[in-house]
C-alpha cells in the first residue's frame, strides 16, 4: 500500500512540471500521458519507472533539487564545521558573544568551568551525532580543538 | 588518583545531565539544580568525601530511573487497563 502511495506521489511529479515555461513539448505530452495511464494489475514498477527517467533527464535545470536526499546530511568542511561550533558556544547562555573566538581557551578566556565544558562537549556530541569519550573531552578546551577533532572524526581534511 | 575522582565526577555529572532530558518538571529546571548541587560540593577536598558524594550521585541515577521507569508504567497502565477496570 504504502509502495502504491509513493508510486503515485511520483508519477504526479511530472505533472507538476508541465506549465513550466521552456519545457519540451515531447516531455510535456509524455508527463500528461504517464498520470493518465491506468493502473493495470499486470503492470510492476519497473515497466513505468523507465519513461519517467526520460521525462525527468529531458526537463532543463532547476528540478535536480526536486530529487530525494533522505538522510543524507550536507557534506562538512572545515570551515561549516567551525560555523557550527561556533554558533552553538553562542547559543550557550553563558558565553559571551563578543569574547567568542576560535582560540579561546573555554576555561580561562570565557569564564566558564569544567562542568560547563561537559555541557558544550554534550552538545556537540548532539549536534554532529557521535559520542565524545571522557579522555578526549578533557582535551578539548577551545573551539578550534573541538572543530579539529569533529574534523578528524568524520574524516573532513579540506 | 585526584585525576581519576575528577573524570569520575564530570562522568557522574554527564550522565545525570543525560538523565534528566526527560525530567517531569523540564530539563532547564534539572539542569540549574544539578550545576547548584554540583557547584555547592565543589570545595571538597577529601578524596573519601568525595566518593561518598560520588555514590549518593549514581544513587540519584537509580532514584531517575525508577521513577522513569514508574511514569512508562503508569502510562501503559492506564493506556491498556483503564477500559477493564470500569466493566469489572
Amino acid at each position: 500500500m504504502a509502495a502504491r502511495v509513493l508510486c503515485t506521489c511520483v508519477r504526479r511529479l511530472p505533472a507538476a512540471f508541465v506549465p513550466l515555461p521552456g519545457l519540451p513539448t515531447l516531455a510535456a505530452a509524455r508527463a500528461r500521458s504517464t498520470p493518465c495511464s491506468p493502473w493495470g494489475p499486470g503492470r510492476g514498477l519497473g515497466l513505468r519507472s523507465r519513461p519517467r527517467c526520460s521525462v525527468l533527464a529531458q526537463v532543463p535545470g532547476g528540478v535536480t533539487q526536486l530529487c530525494r536526499q533522505y538522510s543524507d546530511s550536507p557534506l562538512l568542511t572545515l570551515e561549516g564545521i567551525q560555523d557550527h561550533v561556533l554558533y552553538i558556544l553562542k547559543l550557550y547562555d553563558k558565553t559571551d558573544p563578543e569574547q567568542l573566538s576560535v582560540n579561546s581557551h573555554v576555561m580561562k578566556d570565557l569564564g566558564l568551568d569544567s562542568l560547563d565544558q561537559v555541557e558544550i562537549i554534550m552538545a556537540m556530541e548532539d549536534e554532529f551525532g557521535f559520542e565524545v569519550p571522557d579522555i578526549d573531552a578533557e582535551k578539548l578546551k577551545c573551539p578550534q580543538e573541538i572543530v579539529d577533532y569533529v574534523a578528524d572524526k568524520k574524516d573532513v581534511y579540506e | 588518583m585526584a585525576s581519576s575522582l575528577r573524570g569520575e565526577v564530570l562522568n557522574l555529572y554527564k550522565n545525570l545531565l543525560y538523565l534528566g532530558r526527560d525530567y517531569p518538571k523540564g530539563a532547564d529546571y534539572f539542569k540549574r539544580r544539578l550545576k547548584s548541587v554540583f557547584l555547592k560540593n565543589k570545595d571538597v577536598k577529601d578524596p573519601e568525601k568525595i566518593k561518598e558524594l560520588i555514590e549518593q550521585g549514581k544513587f540519584v541515577m537509580k532514584e531517575l530511573e525508577a521513577l522513569y521507569f514508574l511514569r512508562k508504567y503508569r502510562a501503559m497502565k492506564q493506556r491498556y487497563y483503564s477500559d477493564t477496570n470500569k466493566t469489572n
